[in-house]
């Protein structure tokens, strides 16, 4: 393996760092007070791999589209388009823990597990074996499980993490039950070769290998919140600090869908097509049941953790109709990076809040865009862009979803009625989002006190409201990233040598 | 992956074309912040920025001058299959230029009129945003963009004519207590803003149709594009829909130039600040109108040359009912500002007929010369006029022409170059821009071999002759005769007196220069005839006519005063008409020989004064079929419909997602144990789902 390829590049640095900060933590005299400084050597540490993943991707040294190679990792553009996602969202996450984490015990710990958890999100993305993706996803996985418990005389912060751990565990038990089904039938735990085998399988063991993917869409789907394994996700992403709530919602998630395009969109198209249907199934149900389980909460993280429900079902579209539609992958990525963005951003304004006024609830929204104006407009262009109102850049990677949806063609009878799903589930959304909106515009509150707002946590909301809007007038350079970040499946045979097609 | 690099990448000289655009709307966005740091800053900003854009602009002139075109390109919406591109071809690298140019020395202006304003930091936003979506449609290289500028220009102007939005009385224009058909005829700043506002858009959804119609066939908005491959006027042309569309894309054009039937904003317009109409009238706005006519005509004439003739018909009509329409209500206005509203809209009709008649002539070439060239001239006599008029309101304190009187000897540089730019307006022969170009547009329309010319070229003489008498009408009220009563009182406070040099130098330069272009100025025009007729026939394949048969054009090769092209009907009808309207309103008004009274005198003379002076009941009639009417509408649908109808329905669809949200609610216990069972249940089903 190449020494200088992207994802060890990557595990290097960001774990050096991460493992460094705790070590200079217990060198120094007064310990657990230097935020800033951790805060700033993470925020450069993850500049820093954000500009050799761009350098590479620009001066052409990545290999387009998606590989499956012979070793644990491939250095391709897929996992570099997950990689520069899920690094906006943990320099998003680490630059506001500027003003989050000020006063806070245990920094160290905080912005090394950040960082370590980085590490195994992106590792996720250019894993090629099923053991490496099972050691990179309980990577991403462990340090979140501190992090959600990191006000630890929270007792709801314990709860959550609690809950959490629990279904963690269980989806990584599951997990491993799955992997152990597909080296059972195949004998080989590299994704690539596992699905060249699956092509010509026995008859008998079809069964088996069904319960397998059965297995895998629950253990990746609990990461994604996908109905019905998203029982545990308002609870966690409520509890848990804001800032968290944003890495989890924002990144660990995404790099659940990672995780299920390797593996499970290529088994479905190895193995049956018309399996693609209970993925749309899964979408209508996640989508909606998002959608109506927010509109009556009273906490604001609680609707956000709702409205990520229902933004996985938007990207489900794009998995379901994968195998039909070569634009529907793009469509999916496109929709998670920007996903990442409008998430992080809604969850960092949040947290401003919830740092200044001390509270969740609704209520002590009303009358915020005067106290807190800048605050304000970043939540509403980030509930306006998650709602998909044009221009901002949601409404475009929607558009591009749901058309796909109806253009794909007579063989998928029930893909307009998953754009139609999308589209009603876009207006019930506005529903909750502009209620947010009219709370923070239009209503008074009894305290008109103007609030200072955190500089470092305004920063990060500027760059965010920069990305939403110019990435909604001229979405072209993100979209053609993602297109020519994804596999395109009718050309199978590229990407995996000894297939015959179908 | 070098694409990324690839739909980034700019190619010489196209980033300036960018640049034109791009660097008024990031100034307007950055004026806010820069407003902390201080009022001069903020304004020395925002002029450097009004420089910057028309230095940008001067940069790409070479490459205009030269016949070249710089089209740069980068993917915008692909989906779609949109691009987003700038085209810097002759046209509209001097429309740049003029634009860009005319604005900075408003821009300088406005530093001097708006002095001690509360709000310039709005008004500096809206300045930079008005340029900068007016050099949009200018350097655009499709539909879809120009648009993008068309409503920014728009917004923009609803902002800066009710930019007094206070609503002051002494803001105000039309004569108080002034009704006709009971409708009031003066108007509020934020009424006019609406006004402008609602009825250009009116123009502009017809546009916006033209537009779709088109790209439904043509599957782009280019115009590179769109004349590349001209299958797509074949087709429309065999479903009759060309024409149509090309009627409806003229129709946004007749909204924002203020063109018959939706002219009557344009005087109400008058509420903004003196620079604001200054810029509406000479660079941007109404110009934007002509401008779009330029670039689409020719796209049109070069697609369907046998089936377009009645697009081009609509065009000079509309424009010959305009020029005639507006130019006998400017002779009976009493407002400066107002007088001159009038005949730029009278103007801008008379630039439309000569666009409309170059399609309807063998010799596309000569009309659409003439009507640009008298754009340019335009812009140049009347935002000197309009800063002129705004020196005086600013020193008298009255928009009415009967307040004033007598300034000469008060005012003496802004009567200098009001009067320069004011023979300009009237065309005074051989010695101003606004002859020549006038002259064009009546040569033009007598060499075209139209059916009606002679109805044409009438009706431009007459405009000619009103255009004569209503300037000295306006130069006579505001300068000579003795000091009015509203004068002298004014006098007891404190005197009239010049304006300072940032005010006069910018009326100044355009007064010299409409002078200057006007002592070369068929040289000029052939220059500019020589240039168009270059870029028409490189870029559409319109060719002028070749009367030797040898290639050689008829007009090519005309030196410095040689006067051999000039058309002896034309150039004495155009004198004549000058004379004879510089004579009466010279006389009644500058001499004050006789009393402009004796109209009211006769009973049918003070029937068409009121005629007149009622805007030809237009406005009237507007007002009852546009606003009374749909108020009257909207009681009945809210009373039988609204309350009725949508309230009922509303409660229960809100009830219905709320108790399907109450019951996911009571799903969610917050007990472990219920999501374990769910999760469990969850893999049972998706095995279920996949052996089904």
């Amino acid at each position: 393996m190449d020494f200088l390829s992207t994802p060890l590049l990557v595990t290097v640095i960001l774990g050096s760092v991460g493992l460094a900060i705790p070590i200079i933590d217990s060198l120094k005299k007064e310990r657990g007070s230097n935020n800033k400084l951790y805060c700033g050597i993470s925020v450069g540490a993850i500049l820093l791999i954000i500009g050799i993943i761009i350098f590479r991707i620009i001066s052409g040294e990545q290999i387009p589209t998606i590989e499956f190679g012979k070793g644990m990792l491939a250095d391709d553009m897929f996992g570099s388009f997950f990689a520069i996602s899920l690094l906006i969202v943990s320099i998003m996450v680490t630059a506001s823990s500027w003003n989050f984490m000020k006063n806070k015990s245990n920094p160290a710990a905080y912005y090394s597990l950040i960082l370590i958890s980085s590490i195994g999100m992106i590792l996720i993305a250019y894993s090629t074996d099923l053991v490496m993706l099972f050691v990179s996803w309980e990577l991403m996985s462990i340090p979140t499980y501190a992090l959600a418990a990191f006000s630890k005389r929270d007792p709801i912060s314990n709860e959550a993490a609690i809950k959490y751990f629990l279904f963690g565990a269980l989806s990584s038990a599951i997990l491993v039950l799955a992997i152990g089904l597909v080296y059972g039938i195949t004998g080989t735990t590299n994704i690539g070769q596992a699905i060249i085998s699956m092509v010509n399988l026995q008859q008998d063991l079809v069964p088996i290998s069904l319960f397998a993917l059965a297995l895998f869409i629950a253990g990746f789907g609990f990461k994604m919140g996908l109905v019905p394994f998203h029982m545990w996700l308002p609870d966690a992403y409520e509890g848990a600090p804001t800032t968290i709530g944003a890495l989890l919602a924002a990144g660990t998630k995404k790099a659940g869908f990672a995780a299920a395009i390797r593996v499970i969109i290529l088994a479905i198209f190895v193995l049956h097509l018309e399996w693609s249907m209970t993925l749309a199934i899964i979408a209508i149900f996640t989508m909606t049941l998002g959608n109506l389980g927010a509109l009556i909460q009273k906490s604001v993280p609680r609707i956000l953790a709702y409205s990520s429900i229902a933004q996985a079902g938007y990207i489900m579209i794009g998995l379901a109709l994968a195998p039909y539609n070569d634009q529907a992958l793009a469509g999916s990525l496109f929709h998670i990076i920007n996903h990442a963005v409008m998430k992080a951003a809604a969850f960092i304004a949040v947290a401003a809040v919830a740092l200044t006024l001390t509270s969740y609830s609704i209520e002590k929204y009303r009358g915020l865009a005067k106290r807190m104006p800048l605050t304000a407009i970043a939540l509403s262009i980030s509930l306006l862009a998650l709602a998909g109102v044009p221009p901002l850049n949601g409404f475009w990677s929607k558009l591009v979803l749901f058309s796909v949806a109806i253009n794909t063609g007579p063989e998928v009878w029930w893909g307009p009625y998953l754009a139609i799903a999308g589209v009603l589930n876009s207006a019930l959304s506005l529903g909750y989002y502009a209620w947010i909106m009219r709370k923070m515009y239009m209503e008074d509150s009894p305290d008109t006190s103007k609030v200072k707002e955190p500089r470092a946590i305004v920063a990060v909301l500027i760059f965010a409201m920069i990305f939403m809007v110019g990435f909604g007038i001229w979405h072209a350079p993100i979209l053609q990233f993602a297109t020519n970040s994804v596999p395109n499946l009718s050309q199978l045979t590229a990407i995996l040598p000894s297939i015959p097609l179908k | 992956m070098t694409d990324i690099q690839g739909i980034i990448g700019f190619e010489g000289m196209g980033i300036n074309a960018w640049m034109v655009w791009i660097l008024p709307f990031i100034g307007a966005s950055l004026i806010p912040a820069i407003a902390k740091a201080g009022n001069r800053a903020r304004d020395y900003i925002a002029v450097g920025f009004a420089l910057s854009s028309a230095v940008a602009a001067a940069t790409l002139l070479p490459l205009g001058i030269g016949g070249e075109q710089v089209h740069s390109q980068v993917s915008w919406i692909p989906i779609l299959k949109l691009q987003a591109g700038t085209l810097a071809d002759p046209l509209s690298i001097v429309m740049a230029n003029i634009v860009a140019w005319i604005s900075f020395l408003i821009f300088i202006y406005s530093v001097g009129y708006m002095h001690g304003d509360k709000n310039l930091t709005r008004y500096w936003f809206f300045m930079l945003f008005f340029i900068g979506s007016m050099q949009l449609i200018v350097l655009s290289d499709n539909l879809l963009m120009l648009f993008f500028g068309w409503e920014g220009v728009g917004l923009a102007s609803f902002a800066l004519i009710g930019f007094w939005y206070h609503d002051k009385k002494k803001d105000f224009v039309g004569t108080p207590g002034h009704y006709a058909g009971g409708i009031q005829m003066w108007a509020s700043p934020s009424h006019a803003g609406l006004k402008a506002f609602l009825m250009t858009k009116a123009g502009d959804i017809m546009m916006l149709s033209g537009m779709l119609l088109i790209f439904t066939y043509a599957g782009t908005f280019g115009f590179t594009e769109l004349l590349q491959d001209q299958s797509w006027a074949l087709e429309m042309a065999k479903s009759n829909l060309l024409v149509p569309a090309a009627v409806l894309i003229f129709g946004g054009a007749i909204g924002k130039s203020a063109q018959f039937p939706l002219n009557e904003w344009l005087l109400e317009a008058m509420t903004g600040p003196t620079p604001v109409s200054a810029l509406i009238h000479a660079a941007t706005m109404v110009k934007a109108g002509v401008f779009l006519v330029a670039r689409i005509g020719p796209l049109f004439f070069a697609v369907a040359a046998l089936n377009s003739s009645q697009f081009f018909e609509v065009v000079a009509w509309v424009g010959a009912i305009t020029a005639f329409l507006l130019a006998t209500q400017a002779m009976v206005n009493p407002e400066i500002k107002k007088v001159l509203a009038y005949s730029t809209g009278s103007q801008i009709g008379l630039m439309m007929m000569g666009l409309g008649i170059a399609g309807l002539s063998t010799s596309f070439v000569d009309g659409f010369t003439a009507g640009f060239f008298h754009l340019m001239s335009h812009a140049m006599f009347k935002a000197s006029l309009f800063m002129g008029a705004g020196a005086v309101l600013h020193a008298v304190g009255s928009r009415f022409m009967t307040d004033m009187g007598g300034l000469r000897s008060k005012m003496k540089k802004t009567f200098i170059f009001m009067m320069m730019s004011g023979l300009s307006l009237a065309a005074a022969p051989f010695i101003t821009s606004g002859f020549w170009s006038k002259d064009a547009i009546l040569a033009s329309v007598l060499e075209s071999g139209y059916h009606y010319s002679w109805v044409l070229f009438g009706i431009a003489v007459t405009v000619s002759f009103m255009t004569a008498f209503y300037t000295f009408r306006m130069l006579g009220m505001t300068f000579f005769g003795n000091k009015s009563k509203f004068v002298q009182e004014t006098e007891h406070h404190h005197p009239v007196h010049e304006v300072g040099s940032v005010m006069w130098i910018p009326f100044a330069i355009l007064a010299i220069a409409s002078i200057a272009v006007g002592l070369i100025g068929f040289a000029f025009e052939h220059q500019l005839h020589e240039m168009f007729s270059a870029y028409l026939a490189n870029t559409f394949n319109i060719h002028a006519p070749v009367p030797g048969g040898e290639g050689i054009e008829a007009k090519s090769g005309a030196e410095f005063l040689d006067l051999q092209g000039l058309n002896p009907i034309a150039v004495s009808a155009s004198v004549g008409a000058f004379a004879l309207g510089a004579i009466i309103g010279g006389v009644v008004y500058m001499g004050r020989v006789i009393n402009p009274e004796i109209v009211s005198r006769n009973i049918i003379s003070r029937a068409v004064w009121k005629f007149f002076f009622n805007r030809w009941y237009l406005n009237t009639a507007l007002y009852w079929v546009a606003v009374i009417g749909p108020l009257a509408l909207y009681r009945i649908v809210w009373r039988y419909f609204e309350s009725t109808i949508i309230d009922g329905i509303n409660p229960g669809l809100q009830g219905t997602m709320t108790y399907f949200s109450k019951v996911i609610k009571a799903g969610q216990t917050g007990i472990a144990q219920t999501y374990l069972y769910v999760f469990a249940a969850g893999i049972l089903i998706i095995v279920m789902l996949l052996f089904l």
